[in-house]
C-alpha cells in the first residue's frame, strides 16, 4: 500500500514536472481514443433510430410490392396471389395497396426522378410516415421523406413541379417502410429511374401521373401476429412467378439503412486504427524524450536504493495514468460528437437520438489506451531500468556508436546534410518512430484520395446530377479523421523536432562555436527531420492505395492521378520542414556560451 | 639573486635536496660491486636533467668518505693502457645503515615557515610591500616551474627521469597555490 | 598593455561584460584593456568564476560585450552582426574547450574536417587537412574512432586539431587541460608549445600553473579585472640545475 502510495506520488511528480508533454501526451491520446470510440458507436447507431421509427410510425413487418412494367397495361392490382397475401396465417392486418408512379421532379434547376405513393389523407393503420416539419399531404401538395429533402434542399413551403404541375412541399417525413434515400426504390427496383426519390401524394394525384409507358405500381404492408417471422414469411411467399409481388422483411429494410451508414463506420474503424498508431508513434516519442531528460533522474533514484523494477513501475504508471484520463476524455468526446457524424442514422427519425456506448465499447476504448501506453513506454521503461546506475548519473548511456556503414555514406554529404544524418543516426528509434508518423499521415492522405478518386462524384437520379449522401458522408468523415491525424502528425513533428533540437543542443551549440551559422543549423536539424520522412512519405502511397483496395470492397481498383500523389507527398515534407523551422530557429537562438558552459555545470 | 652563494640559495628555496648521497651509493652498490663511473651513469639515468646538479667531482669524495667509515671496501682492478679503477662493495656494517636508511621516513619539511615569516616581518616594519616580495617569488618559482615544465615534456612517456620532474612540478604548483593565497592575503591587508 | 601595439592581433579597450540586472548584476568582465600581439601565447589565470571564461568567450565572439571594444586583426567585432560573427569564428578562431566539445557522433576526422567543411572547402581539401592535422598531433591511427573511444588527452589534441583546421589567426583555449590526468596534460602542453614556437597566436585561460608557466606572458584576473601581468622566460637549463641540491 506504502509502495503503491510512492509510485502514485513519484509518477504524479512527473507528469507535474513537464505539464507540456503531459497535456501534449493527453491530446493526443484523447484524439484517437475519440476517434475510436466514434467508429464502435457509430456501429448501433442506425439500428436503434430504425427501431424508433418503426415503433412511430407503426412500420410494417411486410412490403409486398406489385411492379407493372410498361407493357404491363391496365390496372392488375387485383391479382389473386396479390390480395390472397392478406389473408394468409399470420397476418393480422394490412394497410394498401397504395399506388405508385413515377413522375419527374423540379425544383429550382435540378430535375429528379421521383416515386410517387399515393395515400389517403387519413392516418394509415400501418406505416403512418411520421412528419418532421409540415403536415401531412393535402389535395396540391406533397410530403417528401427526409433523406430526399436533404439532398435536395428541399423545406417545407417550397413550390415544386411534377411532371410540369405545380405542387406545394406540405411536410418533411420519415418513414420505415422504406429504405433512406439514395435506397428508396429498393423494393420497387427504382421503376424507370436508378435511385429516385420518395414522395407521399394524394391516392389520385398518383394515378393521374400514370402513362402507359409508365404505368401505376402498387406497394401493400403487412403487420404480422409474430414480427420476428418475417423472414420465414418472406421465404414462405416469394415466388419466381411472372406477376407474383416482390416480398421484403422490416430487416431488409434496417439492413439496407445500415449499409448507408457502413462505410462511415469503415472509415471511422481504419481511421482510428491508423490515429491508434500514430498515437503509439506519438506516446512513444514523447516518453522517449522525457527519458533522454530523465536518465540522470534515474540514476539518482538508483543510486538512492531504487529497484529497476521501482524505476519502471513509476514510468508505466504515469503513462497508463495518462492514457486513462485520455481514453475517458475521448470516450466523452466521441459520445457528444457522434450524433454530428451519424447523418444516416439521424435523418431515419425526427430527433436524432443519443447515441448510446456499450460497456463493451467502453472496455474496448480503454483498453486500446492501455495498449498504446504499454507499447510506448515498455521498451524506455525496460531500458532505463537497465541502465547501469554508474552510466546512468554520468548520462553516457546516451554515446553514439560506431556505424561503419552511416560514416561512408556520409562522408559525402554536405555539411548540414553530414550533421543532420548523424542526428538521426544518434537515435534510431526516434528516427523510426517520426518515420512511422509520417507513413501513417501519407497513408491516410493517399488513402482519402484514393477514396475520392474512386467515388463516382455525383448520383443521377434519373435526370439531374444530385450529391450523393452516402459520399458526402464519407467524405465528411474522411475529411474529419484527415483532419484529426493531420493535426496530431503536426504536433508529432514539432515535438519530434524540438526533442531532436534538444538533444542536438551541444552538437549545435559546438558547430556554431565552429563558425556554422544559424541557417546551417537550423538546416541539419531539418535534414534530420526529413531524412526519415522521404521513405516513409513515397511508401505512404502504395499503402494508402492497398488499405483501401483491401478495405474497401470497391468494385473498380482505381489510383488517384500520379500529380497528386506527388502532391500530397511533396505537402508533407513541406510541411515537415515548416514544422522543423520553428523549434530549429529557437534552438539555434540559444546563447552558445550558455550552452557550453551548461554541459559542464 | 641570479648568482647566489650556495648557502643563501639553500635558505631561499625550499628544498628538494638529496642530503643522502651516501645512503644512494650505498644502496646502488648493495645490487653488484661497481666502478666509480658505473655509479655516476646510473645516477645520471635515474636523475635526468636533474643529474647536471651531481657535480662529477661529489660522487668520489663521497665514496673516500663512505671507505673511511668502513661502509664499503675498494679493490684495485689493474687496466693494461691505463690508471688502475676501484671497484667498490657494501661491506656488512654498509648493508645495517642500509637498512636503517630503507626503514626511515623523513621527509622535507612542508611548511613554507621562513618565507611567511619574512612577509610578516616585512609588513609589520615596513621593510618592503609584501605583495611585492610575493610577485618576486612567484615570478622566480613560475621560471622554476617552466624549466622543470619543459624539461617534463622533453621526456618520454613512462621514463624515470620523468616521474621525478613530475614530483617537482606539483610541488611547485602548490607552492605557487600558496603564493596566490599569499597575494589575496596580503593585497587585502594592503587594502 | 596600455598602448595599442601596432602589431596586436586582438585589442580590447573598456570590455565589460555584466549579467543580470540592478542589485544581482555581476560583473563577469570589468573595465578590461588587453592587446595580444601576434605569435604570442597568453595565458590568463585566475580562481574560478574570475570571468576569464567570460573574457575568452567576448574574444572569440561567442558572447557580446555589456560595453568597450574589441578589434580582430584591427576590425572591431564587437558590434558585427550574428552572421559575420560565425564567419570571425569559422575563418578566424580555433577554440578549445576544458569539456574537449568534440560532437560525439563524428570520428575523429570529421569533427577536425567540421570547420572545413563549414568554411566552403571542398571534401578532399578537407579530408587533406584533417589527416595533416592528426598526424602532427600523432593521432593518425585514431582518425576514425569516435571521442568515446578516445582518452581525454587525445580527445583534447582532436580539439585542437580541430581548432587549427582553419589556420585561424587566434587560437583560443578555456582551461584546456582541466579534465585531464598528469600525463595527458603533458601531451597537450607539448602541442601547445609547438604552436607557440610556430609563432601561433594563442590565449588559453586556465588556473593549471604549469600551463601558464609556459606561456610567454601571463596576466592574472580576479573578479573582472586584471590585477598582476607577468612576462615569462620559459625557463632556463641554470633554473633546472637549482631545482635540487647533492649533498653529502
Amino acid at each position: 500500500m506504502r509502495r503503491l502510495h510512492l509510485i502514485g506520488r513519484l509518477a504524479a511528480r512527473d507528469a507535474r514536472r513537464h505539464p507540456a508533454q503531459s497535456v501534449l501526451l493527453l491530446v493526443v491520446m484523447t484524439a484517437s481514443m475519440a476517434i475510436l470510440a466514434l467508429g464502435l458507436m457509430l456501429h448501433g447507431l442506425t439500428n436503434q433510430p430504425y427501431q424508433q421509427t418503426r415503433t412511430a410510425t407503426a412500420g410494417p413487418d411486410i412490403v409486398l410490392s406489385f411492379l407493372n412494367g410498361p407493357h404491363d397495361a391496365g390496372l392488375r392490382v387485383e391479382h389473386a396471389e396479390f390480395l390472397h397475401t392478406f389473408h394468409v396465417r399470420g397476418v393480422i392486418s394490412h394497410g394498401g395497396p397504395y399506388p405508385v408512379s413515377w413522375p419527374v421532379l423540379r425544383s429550382g434547376g435540378l430535375r429528379a426522378g421521383v416515386m410517387a405513393e399515393g395515400r389517403d389523407p387519413t392516418a394509415a393503420m400501418i406505416d403512418q410516415p411520421k412528419l418532421t416539419a409540415g403536415t401531412w399531404i393535402r389535395p396540391g401538395g406533397v410530403v417528401v421523406e427526409r433523406t430526399f429533402a436533404e439532398a435536395l434542399n428541399l423545406a417545407v413551403g417550397d413550390e415544386i413541379t411534377l411532371n410540369h404541375r405545380s405542387f406545394h412541399v406540405d411536410g418533411i417525413a420519415v418513414t420505415a417502410a422504406d429504405a433512406a434515400y439514395p435506397n428508396a426504390d429498393f423494393a420497387t427496383f427504382g421503376g424507370p429511374f436508378a435511385h429516385p426519390g420518395l414522395i407521399w401524394v394524394t391516392r389520385t394525384t398518383a394515378q393521374s401521373f400514370a402513362t402507359r409507358p409508365m404505368p401505376l405500381s402498387y406497394l401493400a404492408y403487412l403487420k404480422l401476429a409474430h414480427p420476428g417471422n418475417a423472414s420465414a414469411f418472406k421465404s414462405a411467399h416469394t415466388s419466381t412467378d411472372k406477376g407474383a409481388p416482390g416480398v421484403w422483411t422490416w430487416q431488409d429494410i434496417e439492413t439496407v439503412d445500415g449499409r448507408l451508414i457502413r462505410n462511415e463506420r469503415l472509415a471511422l474503424l481504419v481511421g482510428s486504427w491508423l490515429l491508434a498508431l500514430l498515437a503509439v508513434a506519438s506516446v512513444a516519442v514523447l516518453v522517449a524524450g522525457r527519458l533522454a531528460d530523465q536518465t540522470r533522474r534515474v540514476g539518482i533514484l538508483k543510486a538512492i536504493g531504487g529497484t529497476p523494477r521501482l524505476i519502471a513501475v513509476v514510468l508505466l504508471a504515469e503513462h497508463l495514468g495518462l492514457a486513462l484520463i485520455g481514453a475517458a476524455a475521448g470516450l466523452a468526446v466521441g459520445w457528444s460528437t457522434a450524433p454530428l457524424l451519424g447523418t444516416a442514422g439521424a435523418a431515419l427519425i425526427g430527433t436524432a437520438s443519443t447515441p448510446t456506448i456499450s460497456v463493451s465499447d467502453v472496455a474496448i476504448v480503454i483498453a486500446v489506451a492501455l495498449l498504446v501506453a504499454l507499447a510506448a513506454t515498455l521498451v524506455p521503461a525496460i531500458r532505463s531500468a537497465r541502465t547501469s546506475t554508474v552510466d546512468a548519473l554520468a548520462d553516457s548511456s546516451r554515446r553514439p556508436k560506431r556505424r561503419p556503414i552511416l560514416l561512408a555514406i556520409s562522408r559525402r554529404l554536405p555539411v548540414t546534410m553530414l550533421l543532420g544524418l548523424r542526428l538521426v543516426a544518434r537515435r534510431p528509434r526516434r528516427a523510426l518512430l517520426s518515420a512511422t508518423s509520417v507513413l501513417i499521415t501519407t497513408t491516410t492522405l493517399v488513402a482519402a484520395l484514393t477514396v475520392k478518386a474512386h467515388q463516382p462524384q455525383q448520383l443521377n437520379p434519373g435526370l439531374s446530377s444530385l450529391p450523393d449522401p452516402r459520399t458526402a458522408a464519407i467524405n465528411e468523415v474522411l475529411g474529419a479523421i484527415t483532419l484529426v491525424l493531420v493535426i496530431l502528425a503536426a504536433i508529432n513533428a514539432v515535438f519530434i523536432a524540438s526533442t531532436t533540437a534538444a538533444d542536438a543542443r551541444r552538437a549545435l551549440a559546438i558547430a556554431r562555436a565552429l563558425g556554422a551559422t544559424r541557417s546551417q543549423i537550423s538546416a541539419s536539424i531539418i535534414a534530420a527531420e526529413l531524412l526519415p520522412a522521404l521513405p516513409a512519405s513515397i511508401l505512404g502511397i502504395p499503402a494508402g492505395i492497398a488499405l483501401v483496395h483491401a478495405v474497401g470492397h470497391g468494385t473498380r481498383q482505381t489510383t488517384p492521378p500520379t500529380l497528386w500523389l506527388l502532391g500530397a507527398v511533396a505537402c508533407t515534407l513541406i510541411a515537415i520542414a515548416v514544422l522543423t523551422l520553428i523549434p530549429a530557429r529557437l534552438s539555434a537562438r540559444r546563447p552558445i556560451a550558455g550552452v557550453l558552459q551548461a554541459e559542464l555545470a | 639573486m641570479r648568482e647566489p652563494t650556495l648557502s643563501l640559495k639553500q635558505e631561499l628555496q625550499p628544498g628538494y635536496q638529496l642530503r643522502v648521497v651516501q645512503e644512494v651509493l650505498l644502496a646502488l652498490l648493495a645490487a653488484e660491486a661497481s666502478y666509480g663511473y658505473q655509479l655516476r651513469g646510473r645516477l645520471q639515468l635515474a636523475l635526468g636533467p636533474l643529474a647536471d646538479a651531481l657535480n662529477a667531482g661529489q660522487v668520489y669524495v663521497t665514496l673516500g668518505r663512505l671507505e673511511k667509515a668502513g661502509l664499503i671496501e675498494s679493490e684495485r682492478v689493474g687496466q693494461s693502457d691505463r690508471p688502475d679503477r676501484k671497484v667498490f662493495r657494501l661491506t656488512a656494517s654498509g648493508r645495517e645503515r642500509l637498512g636503517e636508511w630503507l626503514e626511515d621516513t623523513s621527509w622535507p619539511k612542508p611548511a613554507p615557515a621562513e618565507f611567511h615569516l619574512k612577509l610578516v616581518a616585512a609588513a609589520a616594519a615596513g621593510l618592503a610591500d609584501p605583495v611585492r616580495l610575493v610577485d618576486a617569488q612567484r615570478h622566480a618559482l613560475f621560471d622554476s616551474l617552466a624549466s622543470a615544465q619543459r624539461a617534463a615534456m622533453a621526456e618520454p612517456a613512462d621514463s624515470v627521469p620523468g616521474l621525478l620532474l613530475e614530483g617537482v612540478v606539483l610541488r611547485l604548483q602548490a607552492d605557487l597555490r600558496w603564493l596566490e593565497a599569499c597575494a589575496r592575503y596580503w593585497s587585502g591587508v594592503r587594502r | 598593455m596600455s598602448s595599442a601595439t601596432v602589431g596586436s592581433i586582438l585589442r580590447c579597450r573598456s570590455l565589460s561584460r555584466e549579467y543580470g540586472a540592478g542589485d544581482a548584476t555581476v560583473h563577469a568582465v570589468c573595465d578590461v584593456d588587453l592587446d595580444v600581439p601576434v605569435g604570442e601565447t597568453l595565458a590568463v589565470m585566475g580562481p574560478s568564476g574570475c570571468g576569464k571564461s567570460t573574457l575568452l568567450h567576448l574574444l572569440g565572439g561567442l558572447e557580446r560585450p555589456s560595453g568597450g571594444e574589441i578589434w580582430f586583426a584591427g576590425d572591431r567585432i564587437d558590434q558585427l552582426s550574428e552572421k559575420a560573427l560565425a564567419r570571425l569564428r569559422r575563418r578566424s578562431v580555433g577554440f578549445v574547450f576544458q569539456a574537449f566539445h568534440l560532437l560525439e557522433e563524428l570520428t575523429a576526422r570529421e569533427n577536425v574536417e567540421l570547420p572545413v567543411l563549414l568554411s566552403g572547402s571542398s571534401a578532399a581539401a578537407a579530408r587533406r587537412r584533417a589527416e595533416a592535422l592528426l598526424e602532427q598531433m600523432g593521432l593518425s591511427d585514431r582518425r576514425d574512432h569516435l571521442p568515446s573511444e578516445l582518452s581525454g588527452g587525445q580527445q583534447q589534441r582532436v580539439a585542437l586539431a580541430r581548432a587549427l583546421a582553419n589556420e585561424p589567426q587566434v587560437v583560443l583555449a578555456d582551461e584546456p587541460t582541466g579534465n585531464l590526468d598528469s600525463a595527458a596534460t603533458v601531451e597537450v602542453l607539448r602541442v601547445l608549445d609547438e604552436l607557440r614556437t610556430a609563432g601561433q597566436t594563442v590565449v588559453i585561460v586556465t588556473h593549471d600553473e604549469r600551463v601558464a608557466a609556459t606561456a610567454d606572458r601571463l596576466v592574472t584576473m580576479r573578479d573582472g579585472v586584471f590585477v598582476e601581468e607577468t612576462k615569462l622566460t620559459h625557463g632556463t637549463p641554470d633554473r633546472l640545475r637549482e631545482l635540487t641540491t647533492f649533498t653529502d
